[in-house]
């Protein structure tokens, strides 16, 4: 048993390692120069050097990818708040018969693949003349937000107790002042996880941005995978810095992420 | 009071009109063209109905794609699960309370890369000359080179252990909070008849977390769907057509190769029936 033990301790340590030791592995090869890089033996003891980072950020490519990045994710998640949120809650809390349906084609949205949304997507804004326009990768971007917002909002609206709503019911609030001052504070700490969640995904999306931007809306996942087909002299140390750039804001809502985690699986303990 | 409320139908109106807009509009569209012979290359087109579909089961190189994008289906899904089950079972039997909360930050950090770092990373570690991966196997061998990324029979497994580094730790997370939150009980009971450890979780605590596992299984292979991301950052579809999923040959076929956006949304159109079945079957199944 003791051995048992010692051997299962083992694997999750080496589980952790694997974890997060690829990501510290780029981020400490974007500190290097190219030839600490490309050795054959992997190099620990190097003299750092910023220029990559500063190459990365003084580029006008990644400037504009990183601009375009948050306007259409910022955008396209404040969509999906302003409509999503109210849905959900609607959905919650007024049960009639379509309840389930409406959740299933909300749900039923993500079953889509990418592409088959993309193609003609990109037809269609080809012909409106928005083609590698920011509004059509937020109106795209949209229907993602939306719909993950409202799948994951409405069991966090249904969490909150009845009990608190009725009273304000009884004190003499109307039905939306009980949803604005009542239901949103309350499920707050989910909904922002929600919220989080979506942001995350719509950061990280790639098919889409590749097929509606050929220019000008180029967000940054894409520039970042642009880098890297630069010929036959790759630039290790760039694109290392790069795909830090890229991964640091889903990364920053880690701890807005787990908590969100954890309140699900608290709610369903009780 | 509720009842009477005009609240449901103005939060609940616009926006299904503006969710069913967005996603009907393409998808009908998406059917229009796969019916059309519309090229990236002219203006022009006409109608030519059912031959894209026609042409795509005469394709030899569509029938790889379906066969790559089942094998990559399959092999994600039950890594992903195995993966998951494995650790989070791990987690729950040997980890303090306060191991368990530094692993499950830890194993939440892979899901929340985009794909295409994700998908970076693991390119260089995979590099046969510098990458960190690769570099146990040359140290041992004194230096012979190990290029998973560029050998058939190696490339989708390399490429689909990204996504398991992703998705896999996750869920272990995952799994770990149902254990959590399953009654003591059982396993007490379990316990005092001599159970061993394993037989507990094997035969009382992931019998009774079936649901949410089955639930969970259902969510990655939803996610194995959108496979885009790291095939081409990784390895284009490459070497020849090994990794070459129905989303990759949909999109070389409409933009690298040939523009032809028809054929390609043919693809799309078949993927989209497809998946929509299946999902709805299995979704219906999961809930009754």
């Amino acid at each position: 048993m003791r051995i048992g033990r010692l051997i299962g301790q083992a694997v999750l340590a080496i589980a952790g390692f694997l974890a997060v030791f690829p990501l510290l592995w780029t981020a400490l090869n974007s500190l290097k120069n190219n030839v600490d890089i490309i050795t054959r033996v992997p190099r620990v003891v190097f003299t750092p050097t910023l220029a990559n980072i500063s190459y990365i950020l003084g580029r006008d490519s990644v400037l504009t990818g990183l601009y375009n990045s948050v306007v259409a994710c910022g955008c396209a998640v404040l969509v999906g708040v302003v409509l999503g949120l109210p849905a959900a809650y609607a959905v919650a809390r007024y049960p009639n018969r379509w309840a389930g349906d409406i959740q299933f084609f909300v749900l039923s949205l993500r079953f889509l693949p990418p592409v088959a949304v993309a193609i003609p997507l990109m037809v269609i804004w080809l012909q409106i003349g928005l083609y590698d326009t920011l509004p059509a990768l937020i109106v795209t971007y949209s229907l993602l937000t939306i719909s993950v917002i409202m799948w994951l909002a409405i069991p966090a609206f249904q969490a909150v107790p009845k009990e608190i709503e009725e009273a304000a019911f009884v004190d003499g609030y109307g039905a939306y002042s009980v949803f604005w001052r009542i239901a949103l504070p309350v499920a707050a700490r989910s909904l922002a996880g929600a919220v989080a969640f979506s942001f995350v995904l719509v950061w990280n999306e790639f098919l889409i941005a590749l097929m509606l931007s050929s220019s000008n809306a180029k967000t940054l996942p894409i520039v970042a995978s642009e880098l890297s087909q630069q010929g036959m002299n790759v630039p290790w140390g760039i694109l290392n810095a790069s795909v830090v750039l890229l991964s640091l804001p889903p990364l920053l809502f880690l701890g807005v992420l787990s908590g969100f985690l954890n309140s699900v699986f608290r709610q369903k303990k009780t | 009071m509720r009842r009477r409320s005009s609240l449901p139908v103005t939060f609940v109106v616009p926006t299904l009109a503006i969710l069913l807009v967005l996603s009907m509009v393409p998808t009908l569209y998406a059917i229009v063209i796969a019916l059309q012979n519309r090229e990236l290359s002219s203006a022009s087109y006409s109608w030519v109905w059912f031959s894209n579909f026609i042409d795509l089961f005469l394709d030899r190189r569509f029938l790889n794609a379906v066969w790559v994008s089942v094998k990559w289906e399959v092999v994600t899904v039950v890594a992903t699960m195995t993966v998951a089950i494995g650790l989070g079972v791990l987690m729950f039997e040997v980890a303090s309370p306060r191991l368990r909360n530094v692993y499950c930050l830890l194993f939440i950090i892979p899901v929340l890369l985009p794909r295409v770092s994700a998908a970076f990373v693991w390119k260089f570690a995979y590099h046969p000359l510098y990458g960190i991966a690769t570099y146990p196997y040359r140290l041992l061998t004194g230096g012979l080179i190990f290029d998973p990324l560029s050998k058939p029979a190696t490339a989708l497994f390399a490429v689909a252990s990204v996504d398991v580094w992703q998705w896999g730790l996750f869920f272990a997370v995952i799994v770990l909070k149902l254990l959590e939150t399953l009654p003591p009980q059982p396993i007490e009971a379990a316990r005092l008849d001599h159970a061993r450890r394993w037989q507990i979780h094997a035969y009382v605590t992931l019998p009774m977390l079936k649901a949410p596992l089955i639930s969970l299984m259902f969510v990655k292979m939803i996610e194995s769907l959108r496979s885009f991301d790291l095939i081409y950052v990784m390895t284009r579809g490459g070497p020849g057509v090994a990794t070459e999923t129905l989303d990759m040959y949909a999109f070389s076929q409409g933009f690298i190769e040939s523009g032809k956006v028809s054929y390609a949304s043919a693809m799309a159109v078949l993927m989209m029936i497809a998946t929509v079945i299946t999902f709805t079957m299995l979704w219906k199944r999961v809930q009754a």
